[in-house]
């Protein structure tokens, strides 16, 4: 009897909440830090917010482009804007789509990567010169003939970015080759493979990441400045004719909502411009779960427990005592 | 109340046990790759030469060479000037799209692959005929093959081998090689008892028997199985792109995550006249070697 009474009582409080702040669907992407934040988003939105929030697995293209053409999902918590950044551009200019916040407060960070125990063994490797003079050391999977560099997989934004530094640094001319790894998922293997057996690896990759959190790769300097204009003039658009060579800029990470539930939902937003990780904290988040073999929804739990002060400051009090009550 | 509370949600194992498995399991399966991958790797050395050997003379050779090289396989083994004309105009028309070398790529790892899972599939096929206690083992782990997402085990087979044309190799196999054992089993548990009785009657060996009597019998039946394991590594072509093959599959990946519809669908029909292609040939040779079995035909 007691317990129908509180299922009775849960469901009439949800109906009455859910219908202040109404469905909210949000995008699980289907990488570990992005999902970590939807499934803080949406227990941090139903507790106390008193939406009916639901995860919709997602990628930033197919999610970009359903928000910008349909409006949902409703919020993506991890997009980062250098790698989609026409779409995104345009579908804030046409008003579709609206920056909350900082979803990754320093930004992200691309570039491209040595293991950690090269460059104990070379130092050189440090720098792109000190990398094309030992390219004989980074063997393709193929063609003996050649060095092998991992690029970004095919139809990312970064491949684009990749493969014009690539251009620009004349890795060729250091007999590099240029590999496509297909997907994420075999980047990431091919750098564990590696790794596992200590053997050379040079590609791109990104932090935060389970994998830069797991491994410890070293960026190599490409001996120039952040250009800005160049970058996002020249390295991230496709088919530039003479690309020049640019670090990586800090790569603003930003959650994105439609804008039709910008306008509906003032609190949530408030909520979603102050929610924003330290890279720190995420990576340690990251390693965590790589450690634990945790899914997003346990690293989300002890995110919580384990960071009161981090969650407590993007929340009114009244609201911060609801979550914590629900946890 | 918590005595019962088993009677509402699934006692589930505790989360922290299944966790510390999880960890042993991997550890283990890095353990592993550590100190056998190497090993692993050079077994396979000789076939990712003859892969890449094979992918270089298809791309060397001049086009209209490799052009009329297939036209005029696909008339030998089909005596079908129709299916020849078809070919030259689809290769021509893949070419005019500046499709020419995916599809060359695609070609030279998918032919390897149907010609290993034939070499591999017909004797295993053979054997689980021969034997009840053989199939009974196999069976089940067709079924694993066939419907295990290709996933779980590519990116072990990753950390393996590292990415590129072998891991690839071996997840287009494992995909496409059921059919062809499975027919193989049941074209020549389909033999007619008597036949075999009036064979074994005139004095003939088992290997007689079997090369004599139960696979030409058999043939139609595991001519089908070809087919279809063409078709199924043809299918996954885009599967293997995803761990770094080169070849139709990679232009289908990019036009996918950017939705470039016209350019996914280019690449998706080169894939599909490939298909038809090797399965239109290789069943019009079927046929046409098969004409004196008559009305034994079942297909």
């Amino acid at each position: 009897m007691k317990l129908k009474l509180a299922a009775l009582a849960l469901l009439a409080s949800a109906n009455v909440s859910a219908s202040e702040c109404g469905s909210v669907t949000i995008a699980d992407m289907n990488w570990s830090s992005a999902s970590l934040i939807a499934n803080v988003d949406k227990f941090i939105l139903e507790n106390a917010y008193g939406c009916d929030a639901e995860l919709i697995p997602g990628d930033t293209m197919p999610t970009t482009t359903s928000m910008i053409e349909k409006g949902q999902p409703d919020i993506a918590p991890e997009i980062w804007a250098n790698s989609v950044k026409e779409a995104v551009d345009a579908g804030v200019k046409e008003g579709r789509l609206v920056f909350a916040g900082p979803s990754l407060i320093d930004g992200g960070e691309e570039g491209f990567w040595v293991p950690k125990y090269m460059v104990e063994q070379y130092p050189e490797l440090k720098t792109i010169e000190g990398v094309k003079k030992h390219a004989a050391l980074f063997k393709h999977p193929e063609n003996k003939d050649v060095s092998g560099f991992y690029g970004c997989p095919a139809g990312w934004g970064c491949q684009i970015s990749a493969s014009n530094l690539f251009t620009a640094l004349k890795l060729a001319d250091a007999n590099f080759e240029l590999i496509d790894p297909g997907s994420a998922a075999g980047l990431s293997g091919s750098i564990a493979k590696s790794y596992e057996r200590k053997e050379a690896w040079f590609g791109y990759y990104w932090a935060p990441t389970a994998i830069l959190g797991k491994y410890e790769m070293v960026k190599v300097d490409f001996g120039a400045e952040v250009n800005e204009a160049e970058y996002f003039g020249c390295t991230t658009i496709e088919g530039c004719e003479s690309p020049k060579v640019t670090s990586y800029p800090a790569s603003p990470v930003f959650t994105v909502t439609s804008t039709e539930f910008s306008k509906k939902n003032q609190p949530v937003m408030e909520y979603l411009e102050k929610r924003g990780f330290k890279n720190s904290d995420m990576n340690k988040l990251l390693a965590w779960m790589e450690q634990e073999q945790a899914d997003s929804e346990d690293a989300m739990f002890y995110f919580f427990e384990n960071y009161p002060t981090v969650w407590k400051s993007w929340l009114s009090t009244e609201a911060a005592e609801k979550v914590a009550a629900a946890l | 109340m918590a005595d019962s509370s088993w009677l509402y949600s699934f006692p589930e194992m505790e989360r922290s046990s299944l966790r510390a498995i999880r960890k042993t399991l991997d550890g283990a399966y890095k353990e592993f790759s550590r100190e056998y991958g190497d090993l692993i790797e050079s077994i396979f050395d000789p076939l990712l030469s003859f892969l890449i050997w094979f992918e270089k003379l298809l791309l060397s050779t001049p086009w209209w060479i490799v052009l009329l090289l297939c036209t005029g396989l696909v008339y030998v083994a089909s005596r079908s000037v129709k299916l020849a004309v078809a070919c030259f105009v689809s290769l021509l028309l893949i070419g005019y799209f500046g499709m020419w070398e995916d599809t060359m790529r695609t070609l030279s790892i998918i032919t390897v692959c149907t010609f290993l899972a034939i070499a591999i599939g017909i004797p295993i096929g053979i054997a689980m005929a021969r034997s009840n206690r053989v199939q009974s083992v196999v069976t089940p782990m067709l079924d694993i093959m066939q419907t295990m997402p290709a996933f779980v085990y590519l990116i072990p087979v990753v950390m393996l081998l590292g990415i590129g044309k072998i891991p690839g190799l071996i997840a287009v196999i494992i995909y496409a090689i059921p059919p062809v054992i499975r027919l193989t089993n049941l074209g020549i548990r389909l033999v007619d008892k008597e036949v075999l009785e009036a064979a074994t009657a005139f004095g003939s060996s088992p290997w007689q028997r079997l090369t004599g009597v139960q696979l030409p019998l058999a043939m139609p039946t595991i001519m089908a199985g070809i087919n279809q394991t063409i078709m199924m590594a043809l299918s996954m072509v885009v599967i293997a792109s995803m761990i770094g093959v080169k070849g139709l599959g990679q232009p289908v990946l990019k036009s996918i995550t950017n939705q470039y519809f016209t350019l996914g669908l280019l690449n998706g029909f080169a894939i599909v006249a490939l298909a038809i292609l090797f399965d239109r040939a290789s069943q019009a040779y079927a046929k046409r070697t098969q004409a004196h079995l008559g009305d034994q035909k079942h297909d």
